[in-house]
């Protein structure tokens, strides 16, 4: 339309006009929420609206890519124009585009737009389905926000919004008690760790006098020399919210327990916004990181003990959804390292290029653990083992979403950890404290990632005789899919012979032909529509061929160096841990190599280590506070009130004095007056 | 157009004073007539404000020349805002109170002191003089009296009666206190025109004598801790119409009072003072906070979510920075918007339910009133600074502001203080997310949701007041650029006259 008044420039698809394609990708997801709630009353016209403009966001974002690649790109476009808050502080509110944000834009957008493909068919009875696809929207508008945003109060703005909308996901089910927790705490526990989020804000924005990314990084850099507390105190005010949202240590706990949300939302939460972040944010600011030290080691202990931590209770859940879970925590924590390991001036490619790996393959991965979960009606390990040999149809999916978890050449999750880890390497032999403990830690994980991916892959493709029996008859209760565990089956099922057939054969025996008819209708059913399986397949090709990314311009990585040696080790170890992981899981009932794990181990590990109880110790006290306040005003209020009584108590005792003798100022008066009458003749 | 700084505050007031005497008469006004009768004039005075607002017509005569005091009616960036704010919510108060008009009393008696108290607010953000502000101050107080004591809350006569009264002495206690610091600076002074006071500058140490009595007197109003006591109380019984009213017109005076007779006309006073207003504002915010963690009224939360949030308000018009202060005039609006719909969406729910006590056990609004539940949603959302919502800049701009004080105010101090105003933003979460979880998400254990039940819904004007009152929370926090614009121009003048 523009093509006509040389507003459009072909060769660099640069774009005249007030509207750029990076407000778009912005405004499209944020325009979902509006409409939907405005406009449509049915799920149907709902998810056209939702479905329709998040295809117009990735679109957008892929306008973005084009247009970045070709260099037409505007670098700063504004938004709703400067705040005036007065001389000497400037607030732009400019977003910032360049290569590594516009990539995480485009990832961002097709998620996002898989996610809503698939959530129609997860929650296709739901009636609240308007209100997540809404939400759904409003999150990947935040997160776009957050990974456009070139100014430091527009990523604050992001950064909120996401929490709000994953405590609305969260809490979607909300007639579940569990649900609601889960989302109180999930938006408690990221809210908490926000605190000094605002004033690290306010003393990198306040020392450049601007809230602009670029002003900030170049008055922090030059001054970095000066100002060295300054800056580190910032940074670790940012460090402490980027755990929170990223659920590092110590506040990891919120994340687990956020699969009480549906599982589209934990799969977008997981995949590519939420919790990745603050790989963007740090990223966005990875400059000044390389000049605080006490902030990059901060940085590398908390992601390294996250990340270990979490490999091993990912291994040790007796749900396969929490493994996921768990699994995140552990990537992200890679992707962080990836920031503090950077060498100076280079960028934060490294992170972002796990992150865009680990978006692909963790929503994948989600996404297919959501069809799963719909099939077996659970997700612990009883209900979902063996689930791959009898649903063939979803076992090539998910084994490459596990081979690119665990990293196997040439999987996307190969190269970008690979990369990762030769530059720890790197680093450490320089000397670099940060990069020998981020390298032996990420040793470790390689391992643990190999060990759970393969325990998780064995439990899925396990196949006993009771299992196919009682996966007839599983207990069909959406709504409480969390806790039917093993031990309610066995309460609620009719009792079997040590064979698992049925006992009392005349109440649950149905013609065998009739079974399976029934089993093909569910079959039909229990797919999701084409658009969704076409971004699943989507997602899994990313999945595989997404490492190609790194040779293009768009990633300013070094891959001509490969560390034959490290990478050649490090396969054959995880070989060998695979291998042991299928030694361990023979014999077992569900094909679980952890079941070889004492059972209070994995108790403990399910709960996660009980640091749930630790927050409610914080918290109490803040309570039993709130009361003591609330006595206090009590004992202030009942003051104030007592003081127009005491103010007629006196009035009365002064009232007294006049109404039982009415003389007695007349006669004062009199007297005074004899006296002053008597004084002047006298003294005259 | 000088007609209109005339219509706005006095149509609603003649007309207030004629529904509240032709009630008296032998033939009472009819519930309708005197619907229609405030509709009408709050809508001429909305008009007249808006066309303040843009014409920015000045009316100046001389009044009681002994004293100094003229009639000044005129408008500038500071009080444009609060202006339109008032008489918006004027309209919307009266849409309101036609549905749900709570008894003891006739409606005439009713509608006439609302508009009485809304005439009042606007006369008080038109006046350019300190002893007509004090009168205007003056003039909502009784009306607002009647409504609190005569409509309020039916199930305990003694407590409404106790509330009322409690409002009155405190509110009264505070403007004489006023009157005091006003009489002060306007013999000093030779006038009571603010540009005058502002123009007149007493000794340092007399100005913080006279600065700590306003400040007591107008902390009253705003409210201030520890002087806040009647707030909880009042808007606890306070009728839905009267809890507006009360939160977006009765403390905006309070703060509007702050900025034009204490922080321009006493800077010296204001920059010594500043560390100990806003060490008590801060103990407000998190005081606020707890309160609410615990609270069991619905309604009374609320009203002490609303101490915590004019805590914010005074740590940005202490903080002596133009930041700060910018912050303190958005957040000031942001507050009127989002207590105003709290206010209504809870007092509809108080009037469905038949209490606002918490630890009933009901079922989840969010199945059985989407429209109420939406509108509670966005108000604790915005009530908790989200982002996108009007509460959000202020908060975030005051704690920016407390971090770098201006003038020679303790810079250490001003820091921890930021720090633990950003601790009460979480606790503004928590107690929003608590109200959430136990009226927005229900107590179900299990099953399936319960359905839609349209019925008891908002419908016709509560939607209406509801509706509109979200639009503006959302508009606000998304456009924050034109509130902004509108109050900069008279913050950078009042920054420079007063020395920074």
């Amino acid at each position: 339309m523009m093509l006509g008044d040389g507003r459009f420039d072909s060769s660099t698809l640069a774009l005249d006009f007030a509207l750029q394609p990076s407000h778009l990708v912005v405004l499209l997801p944020a325009a979902i929420p509006v409409l939907v709630i405005l406009l449509t009353r049915r799920s149907a016209a709902a998810f056209v609206v939702s479905a329709t403009l998040s295809f117009l966001g990735l679109a957008a974002a892929i306008a973005l890519l084009a247009q970045q690649a070709r260099g037409g790109a505007v670098a700063s476009p504004g938004t709703i124009g400067q705040l005036p808050v007065g001389p000497g502080f400037s607030i732009p509110l400019h977003l910032q585009v360049d290569r590594l944000s516009v990539l995480v834009a485009v990832a961002v957008g097709l998620v996002s737009w898989a996610v809503q493909l698939f959530t129609r068919w997860y929650l296709y009875s739901d009636p609240r389905y308007r209100q997540f696809a809404a939400t759904v929207g409003l999150f990947t508008a935040a997160m776009q926000l957050v990974v456009l945003s070139g100014d430091l109060l527009l990523t604050l703005i992001g950064w909120e919004l996401m929490g709000w909308c994953s405590y609305l996901l969260i809490g979607h089910e909300s007639e579940r008690s569990k649900a609601r927790r889960a989302a109180y705490k999930a938006f408690l526990v990221t809210r908490i760790a926000d605190t000094p989020l605002v004033i690290g804000l306010a003393i990198l924005a306040l020392g450049a006098r601007s809230t602009d990314l670029g002003v900030v990084v170049t008055h922090w850099t030059h001054a970095a020399a000066h100002h060295h507390t300054a800056l580190a105190a910032a940074l670790l005010c940012l460090i402490c919210a980027v755990a929170g949202k990223s659920a590092q240590v110590p506040f990891q706990d919120w994340l687990p327990d956020a699969m009480e949300g549906p599982t589209p939302a934990s799969a977008l939460i997981h995949a590519a916004t939420m919790v990745a972040a603050g790989t963007v944010v740090l990223g966005k600011l990875v400059a000044l990181l390389e000049l605080s030290d006490p902030a990059r080691l901060v940085l590398t202990i908390v992601a390294s003990v996250s990340m270990v931590g979490a490999g091993v209770l990912a291994f040790l859940q007796h749900d396969l959804k929490r493994l996921l879970a768990w699994s995140t925590v552990s990537q992200v924590a890679l992707m962080l390292l990836g920031l503090a390991v950077v060498t100076p001036r280079a960028g934060a490619d490294l992170g972002i290029a796990h992150l865009l790996s680990h978006a692909m393959f963790k929503a994948l991965l989600f996404l297919m653990m959501g069809w799963l979960s719909v099939l077996v009606a659970g997700t612990t390990v009883e209900r979902l083992s063996g689930v791959l040999s009898k649903y063939p149809g979803c076992r090539r999916m998910v084994g490459i979403g596990l081979l690119a978890l665990a990293g196997v050449p040439p999987f996307a999750g190969f190269v970008s950890k690979d990369l990762i880890i030769d530059q720890a390497a790197r680093g450490g032999i320089d000397g670099d404290t940060s990069a020998r403990i981020a390298f032996a830690a990420l040793a470790c994980v390689v391992l643990l990632t190999a060990a759970y991916s393969m325990r998780m892959w064995l439990i899925l493709i396990h196949r006993t005789g009771a299992q196919r029996v009682q996966a007839l008859e599983v207990v069909e209760d959406s709504y409480a899919v969390q806790e039917v565990g093993i031990v309610d089956m066995l309460v609620g099922l009719p009792p079997v012979d040590q064979h698992g057939r049925p006992i009392d054969g005349a109440v649950a025996q149905p013609a065998p032909i009739a079974e399976v008819e029934e089993e093909d209708d569910l079959l039909v059913h229990q797919q999701p529509g084409g658009g969704a399986r076409f971004g699943l397949q989507l997602l899994a090709l990313l999945s595989v061929v997404g490492g190609l990314l790194i040779f293009s311009p768009m990633l300013d990585v070094d891959w001509k160096h490969p560390n034959g040696w490290l990478i050649g080790a490090g396969l054959l170890l995880m070989g060998a841990v695979a291998l042991l992981v299928r030694m361990m899981s023979v014999g077992t009932v569900y094909g679980d190599a952890a079941a070889r794990v004492p059972v209070f181990v994995r108790a403990a590990a399910s709960r996660g280590f009980d640091v749930d109880r630790i927050y409610v110790a914080v918290v109490r006290p803040v309570v039993g506070l709130a009361h003591v306040v609330t006595r206090l005003e009590g004992r202030l209020d009942a003051g104030v009130q007592r003081l127009p009584e005491a103010s007629a108590a006196l009035a009365r005792r002064t009232a007294r004095l006049h109404t039982h003798r009415p003389t007695t100022g007349l006669l004062a008066v009199s007297v005074g007056l004899v006296a002053v009458g008597l004084m002047g003749v006298i003294l005259w | 157009m000088v007609a209109a700084l005339l219509v706005a505050p006095l149509a609603p007031i003649v007309a207030g004073l004629a529904l509240v005497v032709g009630d008296r008469s032998a033939r009472a006004v009819s519930r309708h007539t005197a619907y229609i009768v405030s509709l009408v004039v709050t809508v001429l005075a909305l008009l007249a404000c808006v066309v303040i607002a843009v014409q920015r017509p000045v009316l100046d005569r001389q009044w009681v020349p002994e004293i100094g005091m003229r009639l000044h009616l005129a408008v500038d960036g500071i009080s444009v805002p609060l202006l339109l704010m008032t008489a918006a919510v004027g309209v919307l108060v009266v849409l309101h109170a036609r549905h749900e008009q709570p008894e003891g009393g006739t409606p005439a008696t009713f509608f006439g002191c609302l508009l009485l108290v809304i005439g009042g607010g606007i006369a008080s953000f038109l006046v350019q003089d300190a002893i007509s502000f004090f009168v205007a101050f003056e003039v909502v107080l009784v009306p607002m009296w009647v409504l609190i004591g005569r409509f309020g809350d039916r199930r305990d006569a003694r407590e409404r009666s106790r509330a009322a009264n409690t409002f009155v002495l405190y509110t009264v206690l505070g403007s004489t206190l006023m009157l005091v610091g006003i009489l002060t600076m306007t013999f000093a002074a030779g006038t009571s025109d603010f540009a005058g006071l502002a123009a007149h500058r007493l000794p340092a140490g007399q100005q913080t004598a006279v600065a700590l009595i306003l400040l007591i007197g107008l902390g009253i109003k705003v409210p201030m801790w520890p002087l806040h006591s009647w707030l909880p109380r009042a808007h606890t019984v306070a009728p839905t119409a009267g809890s507006m009213l009360l939160a977006a017109v009765l403390l905006k005076m309070g703060t509007y009072g702050l900025v034009r007779l204490v922080i321009a006309p006493l800077p010296d006073g204001v920059q010594r003072l500043a560390p100990y207003v806003a060490t008590l504002a801060v103990i407000g915010i998190i005081w606020g906070g707890l309160v609410c963690l615990v609270e069991r009224s619905l309604k009374r939360l609320v009203a002490w979510s609303s101490v915590a949030h004019m805590g914010f308000v005074l740590l940005g018009l202490m903080s002596g920075t133009a930041i700060g202060l910018q912050a303190a005039l958005y957040a000031n609006i942001a507050h009127g918007v989002i207590s105003a719909l709290l206010f209504a969406v809870v007092g509809g729910l108080k009037h469905r339910w038949g209490s606002d006590d918490l630890d009933t056990v009901r079922r989840s609004l969010r199945d059985i009133s989407p429209r109420l539940s939406l509108a509670l949603v966005i108000g604790f959302a915005a009530s908790m600074g989200l982002p996108g919502l009007a509460g959000f800049w202020g908060e975030v701009l005051a704690i920016f502001g407390a971090w770098s004080p201006g003038g020679d105010r303790p810079l250490g101090w001003f820091r921890v203080l930021a720090a633990v105003a950003s601790v009460g933003a979480v606790l503004a979460a928590a107690y929003a997310l608590r109200v959430l979880r136990i009226v927005w998400q229900g107590r179900a254990e299990g099953g399936a949701p319960p359905a839609a039940e349209p019925e008891t819904d908002a419908h016709g004007n509560e939607w209406l007041v509801a509706g509109a009152l979200s639009v503006a929370a959302i508009a606000l926090g998304v456009v924050p650029v034109v509130l902004l614009h509108t109050t900069s121009d008279a913050v950078t003048h009042l920054m420079a006259v007063t020395g920074r």
